[in-house]
């Protein structure tokens, strides 16, 4: 029954500290929790690393979108380490492209309004992918 | 004697890991640009050449905003002991830091949160080195 499902999503960020895209991508997964709260759980690539227990069980359960910020890819490479397929993976690069966006300038440290634009686009992204991956969860149960 | 430190933080969701990541911003971009490198986790997790040399050539600081030591433990995973290990909550207390009155998501660098915090990691940094 529908009511015994609880549709949600995983979401993986990479996370990470060492470009600019690093803030991006954290950014905008708070903004996909913030504008999907009840479809969207937000996986610590820093828990996930070191397999905590909640954390796998929480990956584990919920089918996975990943968002990948620079070229080593590694969300995915983790997703790939823990046995998880993603049902969708963004790469930011892709999502930079698409927009028509230009980071030039911005800092790691702090976005101003250009990498927010990114920001946004992300997230924009992840969530139409995510309306996605539930309305197909929904299907394929009910 | 090494001549830097990898600052690994555990890059979590709390505010306790943006105010460290924003601490080790300060640090390796303003205090000791020179004695510091930045050790990122999902890289060194997927084994990207850079962040496996940072861990190998230099003495680790792991930065963790809780028990679970995840920065601490992913070094362990990829071969080497962190020298230190410092926890933010702990580090926060010390410095008279109300946690819970920090922003959500973001905290800007000016913040005095993590100005102090970085100035107290950057002694830390100096203590490793003159070790």
């Amino acid at each position: 029954m529908v009511e015994d499902h609880d549709f949600k999503v995983g979401v993986l960020s990479c996370n990470g500290i060492g470009r600019l895209v690093s803030t991006v991508v954290r950014r905008a997964g708070y903004k996909i929790k913030e504008l999907r709260p009840d479809q969207v759980v937000l996986l610590s690539s820093g828990r996930l690393a070191v397999r905590e227990t909640e954390h796998m069980r929480l990956l584990e359960k919920y089918p996975l979108l990943v968002i990948d910020g620079c070229r080593p890819h590694c969300a995915t490479f983790m997703a790939n380490e823990l046995g998880k397929k993603p049902s969708a993976s963004i790469y930011v690069a892709d999502v930079m492209a698409e927009n028509k966006i230009n980071v030039a300038g911005e800092k790691r440290r702090g976005l101003t309004q250009k990498g927010h634009k990114l920001v946004d686009a992300v997230a924009e992204k992840a969530v139409s992918e995510i309306d996605r991956i539930i309305a197909d969860e929904m299907l394929s149960t009910i | 004697m090494a001549d830097k430190v990898c600052l690994q933080p555990c890059l979590g969701l709390r505010k306790e890991s943006i105010l460290c990541r924003q601490a080790f911003y300060v640090v390796h971009e303003d205090l000791r640009p020179d004695q510091t490198v930045l050790g990122c986790g999902p890289a060194l997790n997927a084994d990207v050449q850079e962040d496996i040399d940072f861990i190998e050539m230099y003495p680790v600081m792991a930065m963790e905003a809780c028990d679970l030591d995840c920065a601490t433990n992913l070094v362990a995973k990829k071969g080497k002991q962190a020298a230190r290990t410092i926890r933010v909550p702990e580090l926060a207390a010390e410095l008279g830091i109300e946690v819970d009155a920090l922003p959500e998501e973001h905290i800007d660098t000016e913040h005095p949160a993590v100005q102090a915090m970085a100035k107290r990691i950057a002694e830390f940094v100096d203590q490793m080195l003159s070790a």
